[in-house]
């Protein structure tokens, strides 16, 4: 859990841009809840799982801030050993937790 | 359950005695809880997760995974590739979370563990003797009317294919008769609660991180307290029931490493969507029917489907499916598992508080995946789905045999989303010392007084729910422990 503050802000924007591409439909407010919720979920992973996401995650944010955010999207389509899981959890974490909340939320993530 | 919880709220001293110390409160701790308190003995059992009251919490929701799972239920055996599993980490452990299908081992298995791992006196008819009484104490029962539309589409598959399948009893009390209100005979209903009727304590939120052995005894076990306060528990005999994850992970922290931890035994699962023309989604339970025609290699059956799982079994072609999840009510997500021949580790490094956990599957296991998720794609057409989505990424939408071919081409088992909830033999039983890290009542080699009594002991994984071997061979080793030490009990 001593993670979790530096988690936060490694993990949040990346999220939130992943989740505008993904599901432009998703109201905005919604987009901060669902990416509060996938960083929380981050922090009770098992302690090396947690190690392992934070050091991608800084990764990611410092490929992101050089390239910029379409070449973060880019990296997050990859499907390298690692970096393609730690997109694919944050991924999975989000899209299951809006359909179990929303279930009736269209396919761009507009609400029904 | 109100004289139990007082216990472990009560339960905040920093030190603490009992003459057999349970470590682990699940399908092997809770009844061998029971057994030797019954027979006189003064039980403690410790229990890291929480008391969660059934029906507190929606079943295989996240917030069960965040209330009961280990993780918030994303835990993974690293590998290529990785394998997502789940352990319970709650009073009842996976009995509470899990789907409560029941499955005798079968005969054959047993006799193959008696003999390839040396495992004395371990008689098929005797340990079905056994599993006969478990059955009674934790009601195993099948519907006592019709199954669910997502298990009855299982039947009808197999049905039109030819295919062996059957109903899987469960666990369960239907106290109105209708088969959607059953109420699981998980441990806290069952065994637990007769644990303490017979004067056992259980005290939960309690994480033990060592047990403390000299010349082969254990003596005491150092524990974290809920409050955050440390502890120490001593004791004349321990048992370790945490699960085939966090067992071996406690022997090895304490010390104790030969045949530990070494010989992890899954069922890898692949999965798919299939969507119907009706309506057919049940969000809150699972259906009961599986499809053994190719058993035990290969075994079919259905899974958790609310809305939000319909939405993980998609993303893996998420720019290709995204449209079904529209239609979350006419799908249903159903699984193909191996009996697998890879095996995994479980390595407790030091200065991390959980486990590392490894997993490697065999070429074997990767076609036998690959022909099982097409297998299963078949099947759900035979069922009547109008569209069948495979979990891997590349997948096409499958919308009739002719592109069975095609599926089966581009899958490939990295690119697929592997997943298992049966953990086994991390400890195996047995006389066979080059295999086995416990002997065949469960006494830890080189120990004098440290049992496992839970899935590690397992010799590898069943090929069926492993649950009913896991609670037979608890129940067996218990009464041969107390036999052993109190023979007038």
């Amino acid at each position: 859990m001593a993670l979790a503050p530096s988690l936060h802000s490694l993990v949040h924007s990346t999220a939130v841009t992943i989740l505008q591409h993904d599901l432009p439909g998703l109201p905005e407010v919604v987009t901060q809840e669902v990416a509060t919720f996938t960083v929380r979920r981050l922090g009770v992973l098992a302690t090396h799982m947690r190690l392992g996401v934070a050091a991608i995650a800084l990764f990611v944010r410092l490929f992101a801030s050089i390239a910029g955010q379409p070449r973060l999207l880019w990296l997050s389509k990859t499907h390298l050993p690692l970096l393609g899981e730690y997109f694919r959890l944050i991924r999975s974490l989000s899209y299951a937790y809006i359909w179990e909340k929303w279930p009736d939320t269209r396919s761009d993530g507009s609400p029904a | 359950m109100n004289s139990v919880q007082q216990i472990w709220d009560d339960a905040n001293e920093s030190k603490m005695s009992c003459e057999v110390l349970i470590i682990g409160s699940g399908a092997g701790g809770s009844p061998t809880a029971a057994l030797l308190a019954e027979a006189g003995f003064d039980v403690l059992v410790v229990e890291e997760g929480r008391w969660v009251e059934q029906g507190t919490v929606a079943p295989f929701s996240l917030d069960q995974m965040e209330q009961q799972y280990r993780g918030g239920g994303v835990t993974v055996a690293l590998g290529l590739p990785s394998i997502a599993y789940t352990e319970g980490r709650c009073a009842g452990g996976g009995t509470e979370v899990n789907s409560g299908l029941y499955r005798r081992p079968p005969t054959e298995v047993v006799e193959r563990w008696r003999d390839r791992w040396d495992v004395r006196d371990l008689d098929p008819d005797e340990l079905m003797k056994t599993a006969t009484e478990v059955e009674t104490d934790i009601h195993v029962t099948h519907l006592p009317g019709p199954a669910s539309v997502p298990s009855q589409l299982l039947r009808q598959g197999a049905d039109a294919l030819g295919w062996k399948h059957d109903e899987s009893p469960r666990w369960m009390t239907y106290p109105d008769g209708n088969p959607r209100h059953g109420q699981r005979q998980s441990m806290t209903r069952t065994y637990l609660p007769r644990a303490a009727k017979a004067g056992a304590r259980i005290l939960t939120q309690c994480r033990v991180n060592k047990i403390n052995i000299s010349h082969a005894k254990a003596t005491s076990a150092d524990v974290s307290l809920a409050n955050g306060q440390a502890g120490t528990i001593s004791f004349k005999f321990v048992f370790v029931c945490g699960g085939a994850i966090q067992t071996p992970a406690i022997l090895q922290r304490s010390g104790l490493r030969k045949n530990i931890g070494q010989t992890l035994a899954i069922h890898p699962t692949v999965k798919l969507s299939a969507r119907f023309a009706d309506a057919i989604n049940v969000p809150d339970d699972v259906p009961v029917h599986q499809v053994k025609e190719f058993a035990p290699d290969l075994s079919f059956g259905g899974s958790a489907s609310h809305a939000g799982l319909i939405a993980l079994s998609l993303l893996d072609q998420w720019s290709d499916f995204k449209g079904a999840i529209e239609d979350w009510r006419n799908m249903a997500v159903y699984y193909a598992a191996i009996t697998s021949e890879g095996r995994g580790r479980v390595m407790s490094v030091p200065g991390l508080v959980d486990p590392v956990v490894t997993y490697r599957l065999t070429a074997r296991d990767r076609e036998l995946l690959r022909s099982g998720l097409s297998r299963l794609s078949l099947l759900m057409l035979e069922a009547g789905a109008t569209e069948v989505y495979p979990s891997f990424r590349g997948a096409p939408i499958i919308r009739g045999r002719k592109d069975l071919a095609l599926a089966q081409k581009r899958f490939s088992v990295n690119k697929a989303s592997v997943m298992t909830v049966h953990l086994c033999s991390t400890v195996p039983l047995g006389e066979n010392r080059q295999l086995c890290g416990a002997g065949s009542y469960g006494l830890v080699h080189e120990t004098k007084n440290v049992y496992v009594n839970d899935a590690s002991l397992l010799p590898d994984a069943p090929g069926v729910n492993p649950q009913a071997s896991v609670m037979a061979i608890a129940v067996r080793n218990a009464r041969h422990f107390i036999a052993q030490e109190k023979p007038h009990a």
